[in-house]
């Protein structure tokens, strides 16, 4: 026994060396990253209120471009809105003759306003991590678009903060679709350039020009369809068998990233409900079956 | 001992959170990051337990990696840079006796001494870290440049707080 316990003295070196070794692989390990204890992600209470503060100080910078991008913004929403009223005006003298249902367009989406109090672009894995919560209104898988463009999708949330799984993070996954064509891929960042994205799974058959835009399919009701993401860089895509990938630069600029805002899409919970409901009935079908 | 521990600990309260808000911005053209937090493992005495090092190796690698959202990344890195520390040490220093309980640093080691042994710990750990992340996503050539540039960088920084360090206390001396 003696012997024993100066053995474990002798060599606790080992023995702690080893403890921390395996604790840490187990954390390298965590897998999915919808999953993780909010204490060990940047949203939980002392980090969030760290960058917060660190925000506060840097938040004033760059004010000036900020306020030009979000003037330019504006010009072109409001031209929108004009060329959409002029639309309203003339669908409404046709409804008089015609009764059509008009299609408004409108999808229940809201927004919520939040700022980005950190970020990386630098890692192979990039995470953000926002200022508003569960109090806000913020869940799990809510999409977070900025001015230009998809900026990522809520992890992790706290009650006054959120982990974001960026765009630039080989995670996430977004299904794109090429303007005004029905050649759907999905949109995936490999790891290199902050601004380079790709848009793999397209079909061998797909034509596309640079400077095509590529904008969100809606298929997932997480982001409004038709959101623009990027700019195709080139025109020959490279193959992989029954699929090609084409480059795309990304609209958003991720290493300024500061006013986000969050998707809450009101049909996104519907959408869920029912399709667990498709999968209760599929299993009750079964099990009647059997 | 003790007071070693308090030192080491309020050291990484300031340069945990500042590896967060500042360095992490510091990076350059997404290969360049600069992990000056090692400074504390680094400058520990020689005369402080390796378990006592690798547990506050652990923890402020784990505080970092929380702050990053890299769970166990830093922590691992950590860890195994502390349990290295010493060998490391007697590469460049054959007899560590006569350094006593005063932390690592230029005045204790001297200027070869110190550049040596800091940048190889610098390298150690750029080292593990982007090895570490290159297993889930392997770049031949931005892991190579990550781990050079990374060195070069921290090791500016490390070296500043070490010649900092050294005239702080030289002045408090006269």
């Amino acid at each position: 026994m003696h012997e024993l316990i100066t053995f474990f003295a002798r060599n606790s070196k080992w023995f702690v060396f080893a403890v921390y070794v395996v604790l840490s692989l187990m954390l390298l390990s965590g897998g999915d990253p919808y999953h993780r204890h909010i204490y060990l992600t940047s949203a939980n209470s002392v980090t969030a209120s760290v960058y917060d503060f660190s925000n506060n100080a840097t938040g004033y910078f760059n004010l000036r471009e900020r306020n030009s991008d979000l003037n330019r913004r504006n010009a072109e929403l409001q031209s929108e809105v004009l060329a959409l009223r002029q639309q309203l005006e003339v669908m409404a003298e046709k409804i008089y003759t015609d009764t059509m249902v008009m299609d408004s367009g409108m999808q229940p989406f809201r927004f919520i306003v939040a700022n980005v109090i950190n970020n990386s672009i630098a890692r192979p894995f990039n995470y953000i991590t926002l200022n508003k919560g569960t109090l806000d209104g913020v869940k799990p898988e809510m999409g977070v678009i900025d001015a230009s463009g998809v900026v990522g999708i809520v992890s992790v949330v706290g009650p006054r903060s959120a982990r974001v799984i960026s765009l630039l993070n080989p995670h996430f996954r977004l299904s794109c679709k090429l303007k005004g064509t029905d050649n759907f891929g999905s949109l995936v960042w490999d790891g290199r350039d902050p601004e380079v994205a790709q848009l793999e799974e397209l079909p061998r058959h797909t034509v596309s020009r640079a400077g095509d835009t590529v904008v969100t399919s809606g298929y997932s009701s997480v982001f409004p369809p038709g959101l623009p993401v990027g700019i195709v860089m080139d025109e020959a895509g490279s193959d992989h068998g029954d699929f090609f990938s084409l480059k795309v630069r990304l609209l958003s600029d991720f290493s300024a990233l500061n006013n986000v805002q969050v998707v809450v899409s009101d049909m996104s919970a519907e959408v869920k409900s029912l399709e667990a409901g498709e999968a209760e009935d599929e299993e009750r079908a079964k099990k009647a079956f059997n | 001992m003790s007071k070693t521990i308090v030192n080491a600990l309020i050291l990484l309260l300031v340069l945990v959170p500042a590896q967060a808000v500042i360095f992490n911005n510091l990076a350059i053209f997404g290969v360049a990051l600069p992990l000056v937090f090692i400074y504390v493992l680094i400058s520990l005495p020689v005369t402080l337990g390796t378990n006592w090092t690798m547990t506050i190796g652990f923890l402020s690698g784990l505080a970092v990696d929380i702050f990053s959202d890299t769970p166990g990344l830093n922590a691992l890195a950590c860890t195994v840079l502390a349990f290295v520390r010493r060998p490391v040490l007697h590469l460049y220093l054959p007899l560590d006796d006569e350094l006593g309980p005063a932390p690592l640093g230029l005045r204790s080691l001297g200027l070869e001494n110190y550049l040596k042994y800091m940048l190889t710990m610098v390298f150690l750990y750029c080292t593990l870290v982007f090895t570490v992340e290159a297993f889930e996503l392997f770049n031949l050539r931005l892991w190579l440049l990550r781990i050079v540039c990374s060195t070069a960088y921290t090791f500016v920084f490390i070296y500043a707080f070490a010649s900092l360090a050294s005239r702080t206390r030289r002045e408090k001396k006269l």
